[in-house]
């Protein structure tokens, strides 16, 4: 039999005020390591490649990936095919086609363009529009409704541990409209596509150097995890450039052909 | 759950978002958050007809195809078209940046708050959303823009057209408890505009946006480039 000096309400009142007690106290010290507001990201991020002039060679310039034989063949395939010639893509923009390349975004020169916000952080490149990386709470659910249609950037969502934003993405396209290789490919050789997952790492290590780790995984691609770091530097006070090609300008045209065309290296 | 749990744990949620709102209105210097998606409606729009110099009231016409062949080739479109599509507008607010990025094609819109000036002429890029910088007057987010160039749709609501001489000032104010935000627009150009033309624009704030972020657009898309270009009977 249950017995009490107090008789049952009180006890429960009792019981009541004792556990908002314990759980205010709880709120309190959260408050005290998660209350401060996080790192500001925002700004503009110039990634520090070793400055060959070979985009290639820095692309690969990561650990390298345990991939799967098939992707090492795939890739095999890609190679010769650029050798004998095939580094334009004539593959048609559709309104269909997925916009943009987190890989290739993450990697490039233009800088990339933050604004860390409370629920969203934006990063570009230059005044591109790219991505959006939802702190709001979401999930990916929204990846799985059939009115999804997945851009190059994915689906991504992040939340703060301590002073590292953690952003995970998934909803990559299975294809893009690229008739060199029609299927993103990541640093090292990897694949970014619908079976994809990228994790990574935001991390402010000072006021003018950011790191970010990424970590990418798809059993159909690599045996274990392949994850690398990149350096960026912060650009002070920096513009963005506003990209105003037109594709009716032939001059534009032209670029594009020549654009893609491989100096020699040395 | 036994249901004597649940009131402590709802409070301490309450507050630790609190403290989460807190931090941020901390970040953000303690003004108001403008951050949001932001869509105009029917009754959005209160635009009164700009007065014109007679060069720029001859060249209507002119403007209006200019603005429809940048859509026809998937142009950046830029200020002030972005500001006035139905599409919703969002908008992210850092202590040191503001952004607006569109779903319809155009760069992103980045409003500088780190103390910055805008450049010196010559040394300015000149964009189609122009060069902006942004401060606090009070509750009032006011945004200050030059550096245009005449890219993209230039047209203005009212009348007149945006040009490299033109200066936009903004001013951004929430109401009704944050659900509202109105956008006064005020340009100035001396070969546009007799006097300066202002015009409000009341954006109502709604939930999230999900899937398609930017809006594809094919400039080789040969049917949609006769519905833009050609009139209905020579489609």
């Amino acid at each position: 039999m249950h017995r009490s000096i107090f008789p049952p309400v009180a006890y429960g009142a009792i019981r009541f005020a004792a556990m908002a007690a314990i759980t205010l106290a709880f709120a309190f010290a959260q408050s005290a390591t998660s209350g401060s507001p996080p790192p500001d990201f925002s700004g503009m991020w110039l990634v520090q490649d070793p400055g060959s002039g070979s985009f290639e060679e820095w692309f690969d310039n990561v650990p390298k990936p345990q991939l799967l034989p098939e992707i090492v063949k795939d890739n095999q395939a890609l190679k010769a095919s650029a050798n004998a010639g095939n580094v334009v893509n004539v593959a048609r923009r559709t309104a269909a086609c997925p916009v943009g390349n987190l890989p290739l975004m993450m990697a490039s020169s233009p800088a990339l363009n933050i604004v860390a916000a409370r629920d969203e952080v934006l990063v570009g490149a230059e005044s591109n529009r790219a991505r959006f990386i939802y702190t709001d709470g979401r999930d990916h659910g929204e990846t799985k409704s059939p009115d999804y249609h997945p851009s190059g950037f994915g689906h991504s969502i992040g939340h703060w541990e301590g002073n590292t934003l953690v952003v995970d993405t998934v909803g990559f396209p299975a294809r893009v409209c690229d008739s060199r290789h029609p299927v993103m490919v990541t640093p090292g050789g990897g694949r970014a596509k619908d079976t994809t997952h990228l994790i990574e790492q935001f991390r402010l290590v000072s006021h003018d150097e950011m790191t970010i780790t990424s970590t990418w995984e798809d059993s159909t691609v690599w045996l274990a995890p392949h994850t690398y770091t990149y350096k960026f530097k912060r650009v002070e006070q920096g513009t963005p450039f506003e990209n105003n090609e037109d594709a009716r300008d032939p001059g534009y045209q032209q670029r594009q052909l020549g654009s893609v065309a491989t100096p020699e290296q040395k | 759950m036994a249901r004597w749990y649940r009131p402590p744990i709802i409070a301490a949620v309450v507050l630790l978002a609190g403290f989460s709102k807190l931090a941020w209105a901390q970040n953000t210097n303690s003004h108001p958050d403008l951050s949001g998606y932001w869509a105009l409606r029917y009754d959005s729009f209160s635009v009164p007809r700009a007065l014109l110099t007679p060069e720029a009231a001859s060249a209507a016409t002119a403007q209006a195809k200019h603005d429809i062949e940048a859509i026809r080739w998937c142009n950046n479109l830029g200020v002030p078209f972005i500001l006035g599509d139905r599409t919703p507008l969002d908008i992210r607010q850092s202590p040191t940046v503001t952004a607006m990025v569109a779903m319809a094609q155009s760069s992103s819109r980045y409003i500088f708050t780190d103390g910055r000036a805008h450049p010196a002429k010559e040394d300015l890029d000149p964009t189609t959303n122009g060069h902006s910088t942004g401060r606090w007057d009070g509750d009032t987010f006011v945004v200050d823009t030059v550096g245009f160039n005449d890219h993209g749709a230039t047209r203005i609501p009212g009348g007149g057209v945006r040009t490299p001489d033109s200066h936009l000032v903004e001013r951004y104010r929430l109401f009704d408890g944050g659900a509202r935000l109105s956008a006064v627009f005020t340009w100035d150009d001396a070969k546009v505009f007799q006097k300066p033309h202002t015009y409000e624009f009341r954006y109502y704030k709604t939930g999230p946006i999900s899937g398609t972020r930017i809006l594809a657009c094919d400039p080789g898309d040969q049917d949609r480039a006769k519905f833009l270009l050609a009139p209905l009977g020579e489609r």
